[in-house]
């Protein structure tokens, strides 16, 4: 129990006294995790809106595939990554193994299954006759397309919510492709585990803290936005 | 858009007009004209192919035929999304999107690309036109069913629509908020040259709303002509039953020549009806005409020209009223009356009654009496069949 009291006493002390690697791993983790979060969106919720909206042969395995990906566990996104961008990978010739993109490449991929996946559920939701009424009301297929987004934004920004919340908590991957390379590719995930494994644990408590408070003020300002106006 | 248009002029025509989905054909008609400032009514039984027939119509399903608007026929992608653009769809349900009732109401306008001053007070007129521009600012679930309506048909309108199409807009409304609205539309349609297309499985609806109604059944028109004359002259048993025309007598219309048209009943009696051509004839009588009494009614104090002595057979529950069946004369009548009249009356099964009902309440169905008749049945008066 003393262990861990002084433990957040130092992590306090290192988080009021702003210790710079602390924050480097942090704004790190904010980055890779950002863009990778970023990336899914723009990509996922066109992609859930193609296979909700549309029929094409194949595509009840293209929804299974996709909803096999939400539960692809980390290590195994990380493992399948590596083996693209090592030396003698497809992608070798890129050199990006044990990069901050590496992490953003696995990120995306944990990422982007959950945002389209989530997606195509909600706008499979919406009710027919409101798609026909927003065709009805002028809409092209670009504008309806809008229009039925809007209509399940609380949706979309659980969605969101639950992509951030994989790719900032996840460590398999962004160990294995971003080799947890202080200074260059640490993230907080990453240097938890290695404070952990080295018994700084004040460290590792400071480090927890940012990460909990990360995930946290995220979450606060997105249902913020998705509990505008709400419903009921 | 409707800016520009004339009552009378027509606006959307089509012809050879199908809709075929999974090889089976759910609405063909042959040939269907609007006109502005004309409220046209599709009328017709669940699943006889209305709402099928209004989507292909507005451009939301994709049609066989032609398809011709304010003289430019519909046939691609973007030629059905500009007929949609030209007019507005009030469907059933309201489906008012999750923001504001101004946003809703805007919302058609902003998807045409105008601008939002122009949209919000172009917004604002609507929704004061339907009595509800002090919702402006709630959200829909914040609304009752009728003010919801109320908001789409005024998100409908404010776009200008040369067409307005209307899919059983009043189904979900109560009897009171009904008839408000009906009076409100019919107040707004009188000073627009919109053409409006009405769909309803009401009859009454249909004959309060619509100049012009078109009766369908499985898929295809029936009957096509001004309400009035649809509603006299139903051409088929079928649609004389959907009208409430429930006895059905058979004979020979004789125009006599003190200017009295007879139906000469087959199996004896006979009737005086309403105008017919000499020849076979199948005739309705809706049981809400028919007046029962106990004795016979004095014939020069009442206007009521047929009058049929008769047994009651059954009596049974009809909502608030009652219905009697009568045999008279070898013939099945019903009677629709009033559970006090009944009492006053003494009636009970297997007592003796009398029928009686006006020449004018006397059908004959266009359709049969054309088939039946050997000579042709030439058109009149518009009414039309298929």
């Amino acid at each position: 129990m003393q262990l861990i009291w002084e433990g957040f006493v130092e992590a306090l002390r290192l988080l009021l006294g702003g210790d710079e690697a602390l924050y480097e791993i942090a704004l790190r983790s904010l980055w890779v995790s950002g863009l990778a979060l970023a990336i899914a969106v723009v990509l996922g919720i066109p992609l859930g809106g193609l296979i909700a909206l549309t029929s094409f042969w194949g595509r009840r395995l293209t929804v299974t595939v996709v909803n096999t990906g939400m539960a692809a566990p980390p290590v195994v996104v990380g493992l399948l990554v590596a083996l693209f961008l090592t030396r003698s990978g497809p992608l070798g010739e890129f050199r990006l193994l044990y990069s901050n993109w590496a992490m953003v490449i696995a990120q995306v991929i944990i990422a982007l299954p959950i945002m389209t996946g989530l997606s195509l559920a909600a706008l499979q939701q919406l009710d027919v006759g409101l798609r026909q009424q927003i065709a009805a009301l002028g809409a092209n297929r670009l504008q309806a397309f809008f229009c039925q987004l809007r209509e399940i934004r609380v949706a979309l920004l659980a969605a969101v919510m639950a992509a951030f919340g994989a790719v900032i908590s996840e460590v398999g991957a962004v160990m294995m492709v971003g080799g947890n390379i202080k200074g260059q590719t640490q993230v907080l995930t990453g240097a938890i585990v290695q404070e952990t494994r080295m018994g700084r644990f004040a460290n590792a408590i400071a480090l927890a803290i940012i990460l909990v408070s990360l995930a946290f003020t995220a979450n606060l300002v997105l249902t913020a936005i998705q509990q505008q106006g709400r419903r009921v | 858009m409707s800016d520009g248009l004339r009552a009378g002029d027509p606006v959307l025509t089509a012809r050879s007009l199908s809709v075929r989905r999974g090889g089976r054909t759910l609405v063909a008609v042959d040939d269907l004209a609007l006109y502005g400032g004309e409220v046209h009514v599709l009328l017709g039984p669940n699943g006889a192919g209305k709402s099928t027939l209004l989507h292909a119509l507005n451009g939301l399903e994709q049609a066989d035929g032609e398809l011709v608007f304010t003289g430019r026929p519909v046939r691609s992608r973007r030629g059905r999304l500009a007929l949609r653009r030209a007019t507005a769809a009030v469907f059933q349900h309201p489906h008012l999107l999750n923001t504001t009732v101004q946003a809703n109401v805007e919302s058609g306008l902003r998807l045409r690309g105008v601008d939002r001053a122009e949209a919000r007070r172009r917004a604002g007129e609507a929704l004061g036109l339907l009595g509800v521009a002090h919702l402006a600012d709630r959200r829909p679930v914040k609304l009752s069913g009728g003010e919801a309506q109320r908001v789409s048909i005024a998100r409908a309108l404010a776009v200008g629509p040369a067409v307005l199409f209307l899919d059983e807009p009043l189904a979900s409304l109560d009897p009171p908020t009904r008839r408000a609205l009906v009076d409100d539309l019919l107040r707004i349609f009188e000073r627009s040259a919109m053409a409006v297309i009405w769909v309803t499985h009401d009859r009454d609806e249909a004959l309060a709303v619509g100049d012009v109604i078109t009766y369908l059944e499985e898929g295809g028109v029936v009957q096509t002509g001004p309400a009035l004359e649809v509603f006299a002259r139903p051409a088929t048993a079928s649609f004389a039953e959907f009208l409430g025309l429930e006895t059905f007598l058979t004979g020979r219309v004789v125009n006599g020549a003190d200017g009295a048209t007879r139906l000469l009943l087959e199996g004896g009696g006979e009737l005086f009806c309403a105008d017919a051509l000499d020849g076979p004839a199948v005739v309705a009588v809706a049981p809400e005409d028919v007046v029962l009494f106990t004795t016979r009614p004095d014939e020069h104090a009442t206007s009521l020209r047929n009058v049929l002595e008769g047994t009651v057979k059954a009596v049974g529950p009809s909502g608030r009223l009652l219905r009697v069946d009568v045999e008279a004369g070898g013939h099945a009548l019903g009677a629709l009356i009033t559970r006090a009249a009944f009492e006053d009356l003494g009636l009970a099964v297997d007592s003796p009654v009398v029928a009686a009902f006006k020449a004018s309440a006397v059908h004959p169905l266009s359709r049969q009496e054309r088939r039946v008749a050997e000579a042709g049945w030439s058109e009149r008066g518009g009414v039309s069949w298929r």
